[in-house]
């Protein structure tokens, strides 16, 4: 199917998600699968084979922007993709259906028998790991050691994964590998820059309407300029991910590296800003920002913690 | 690609990419060597060389892409313009020497103009015959201009014009200016705005240039005392110029310069290329504190481009781009300060023993590090557009 058959527009599918992913947050995290997999969500870039829609990752993008803020905790990106890169194998059509959920380890490889970052990771029923040639292997998590690290997010901990017994259920050959790591930073980034709009826009609201000395703290220009500030970061990223997605005037693929990295920097900087503007209520659990800035913290230690923007730095000095 | 040195000029319904094609090889072979500001053989060009320059690119279909034919312009789409304006800023080539001519006065004119100013001066600016200053800011109003003084009162056919205006670039060399004035006072704020087109040599016009932290003489005072001008000098209806004029600085303040991002890309490149060419700098390359800064860089000038691509679609999409303009403006000023502070700090390395190229580079970098200091205060400072941004894009209310 292509996208002209049907005349959809991408924007249209974040409307749709936005009241699926509202409704997943409310059942647990199977019930959650059964209700983004009933809305299409999962299958979005999967074949029709597999029971998907067969789209292009653009119709994914504002999906996982929802998620991100709405901060959806289960992994739809990773699934999304890993479904789409199964290609017609029965596996792919279990997580269309929402049978079975799958994420992806953003460090380490079965190679080295070790693998990290992948969320969600005890809830999954499969892990993607990179294979160490290239391409990489679908693993059962029940044959995986998972090892928690609660230290940035005690709720939903950072896992790590030993690999010494996985079970290997299916490959991906180094070309859909590779496809797959794109527009998985694509749709990272994606992730990360719903988390900081959703951030952003509960602050704006908050500061709106929160009076102190008898005016809205937003008349305060420190105020103003901070919430503007952030709009302007979160717009940019927005900008660079959208562009990121077409190809170049040749025909090739752009870089995404660069937009993930910056994407990732200036999620965190909304996010912490909107803490700050909260004041105190911004500093307590209660208040539900802390997740995204975890989530968004979590990720850039998945690709290294700023080592993504040196790498960036180091690819343009060697193309001079 | 395979370059000619004379290609031919695509068939105006040829499409954005026949113009790309066209402009990369029709600049890259007419370029003039000591015009390449990341060469060696580069020297300062005169006014008159780059003057020159322009006039050829517009002469070879490279300017006016979206103007009207009838106004000697292509009348091709901002499709074209762009790519166009992606080739400019790959090459290291001089800054337009009449970009107000041709990215404020022109479109305003295009706007509120008579056929017959239509006709006097859009072909000129074009074919860089006429420079053009803009004479909006002055002592008391800069980014505030409803305390505009500048008064200009009807004389029969004519106006006297009596005021100051300040800031004013290129009025030294500009043929015309581009004058915002009021009828009534400064209690009015924004009502009873004129605009006029003012040849430069009236009688009454005087210019005090005004030396800059780069050394240059770039802007100027200019002192208006009883100058008459015939009433065909008014651009506009009271109060039509000066909307006109917000309406196409909310657009150029988006679309003006819109080579700007690859042109960052370009001065990257050259300030990278320069530290690989001698031994002593080429080890602050390796540095993973300055590798983390260029790849920032590079994300935020990749950014620069989204935001510039989105805004030439928007607008070929028939959309308004309002007060997004400002997104762009202070991305665009605040990206490349923060870059050539880069800049500076890997060239402040340079000694006269280091690579003729890392020298030239010392030169270049150190004066775009100086000028951009202005970058964030010309069209619109940083805290005019965070104040656009707040009330006109997120709509915060200042009061209940």
């Amino acid at each position: 199917m292509s996208t002209t058959d049907h005349d959809l527009k991408p924007e249209e599918f974040g409307q749709a998600a936005a009241a699926a992913i509202t409704d997943a947050l409310a059942h647990d995290f199977r019930g959650a699968a059964q209700v983004l997999a009933s809305a299409g969500l999962c299958g979005v870039c999967a074949t029709e084979d597999a029971g998907g829609l067969a789209l292009d990752i653009a119709f994914a993008l504002p999906i996982v922007a929802e998620a991100g803020k709405l901060r959806l905790h289960w992994p739809l990106l990773e699934t999304v993709l890993i479904a789409k890169a199964l290609g017609d194998s029965p596996l792919a059509a279990e997580l269309v259906s929402g049978a079975r959920v799958a994420t992806w380890a953003l460090q380490g490889s079965l190679a080295e028998k070790f693998a990290g970052h992948a969320r969600c990771a005890p809830d999954c029923d499969w892990v993607l790991v990179a294979d160490g040639n290239g391409g990489a292997a679908l693993v059962d998590r029940a044959s995986v050691e998972i090892q928690e690290d609660a230290a940035l997010d005690p709720e939903h901990p950072q896992s790590w994964l030993a690999l010494d017994k996985a079970q290997v259920l299916a490959t991906l050959d180094a070309e859909t590998f590779a496809t797959l790591q794109r527009e998985g930073q694509i749709l990272i980034a994606g992730y990360a820059n719903g988390a900081a709009e959703g951030a952003l826009s509960a602050t704006a609201e908050y500061m709106a309407t929160r009076v102190q000395f008898g005016r809205p703290l937003s008349a305060k220009q420190a105020v103003r300029h901070l919430l503007a500030r952030m709009r302007l970061v979160q717009e940019a990223s927005n900008a660079g991910i959208e562009r990121v997605l077409a190809p170049d005037e040749y025909g090739s693929v752009r870089r995404t590296a660069p937009v993930l990295a910056h994407a990732l920097a200036n999620a965190a900087f909304v996010i912490e800003k909107a803490l700050h503007l909260h004041g105190g209520m911004g500093f307590t659990w209660e208040l539900p920002l802390h997740h995204a800035l975890r989530e968004v913290r979590k990720f850039d230690a998945a690709f290294g913690a700023g080592a993504l923007a040196r790498q960036n730095g180091r690819d343009f000095i060697q193309s001079v | 690609m395979h370059m000619e040195q004379n290609p031919t000029r695509p068939d105006p319904a040829a499409g954005p990419a026949a113009y790309r094609d066209y402009a990369r090889q029709w600049l890259r072979a007419h370029l003039p060597g000591h015009m390449h500001a990341d060469s060696l053989a580069y020297r300062t060009p005169t006014l008159d060389e780059c003057r020159d320059w322009e006039a050829s690119m517009y002469h070879a279909g490279l300017a006016g892409m979206t103007w009207p034919q009838a106004y000697g312009g292509l009348g091709l789409t901002l499709r074209e313009h762009l790519v166009v304006n992606k080739e400019v800023g790959a090459l290291a080539m001089p800054e337009s020497v009449s970009s107000i001519g041709k990215e404020l006065a022109g479109p305003i004119i295009q706007t509120v103009g008579t056929e017959e100013q239509k006709l006097q001066f859009l072909p000129r600016i074009l074919a860089i015959q006429d420079y053009w200053c803009q004479g909006f800011s002055e002592p008391d109003a800069g980014s505030d201009l409803a305390r505009l003084r500048t008064k200009a009162t009807q004389e029969g056919d004519s106006w006297r014009i009596n005021g100051q205006k300040i800031w004013t670039s290129g009025a030294a060399k500009a043929h015309y200016c581009l004058l915002l004035t009021r009828t009534g006072t400064v209690a009015d704020k924004h009502r009873g705005m004129l605009m006029f087109a003012v040849p430069m040599d009236t009688p009454g016009i005087r210019v005090v240039p005004i030396k800059s932290i780069d050394g240059k003489e770039s802007f100027a005072e200019v002192f208006f005392d009883n100058v008459v001008v015939p009433d065909s000098a008014r651009l506009g209806a009271p109060d039509e110029g000066w909307n006109a004029a917000i309406r196409v600085l909310s657009i150029e303040r988006a679309t003006n310069r819109m080579y700007r991002a690859w042109r960052f890309d370009s001065e990257l490149r050259q300030l990278v290329a320069a530290c690989k060419s001698d031994p002593e700098l080429a080890k602050l390359l390796d540095d993973g504190h300055t590798q983390r800064r260029i790849g920032e860089v590079v994300g935020e000038i990749d950014a620069l481009k989204g935001l510039v691509e989105r805004t030439v679609e928007q607008l070929m999409a028939g959309k308004s781009i309002g007060a997004r303009g400002s997104l762009t403006k202070l991305h665009w000023s605040e990206c490349h300060q923060a870059f050539m502070g880069l800049a500076l700090s890997l060239v402040s390395h340079v000694t006269p023993r280091s690579s003729a190229l890392a020298q030239r580079a010392k030169k270049h970098f150190t004066t775009a590090y100086l000028f951009a200091r202005a970058e964030t205060i010309y069209a619109g400072t940083t805290e005019v557009q965070l104040d656009i941004i707040a009330q006109r894009i997120m709509n915060l209310p200042k009061d209940l």
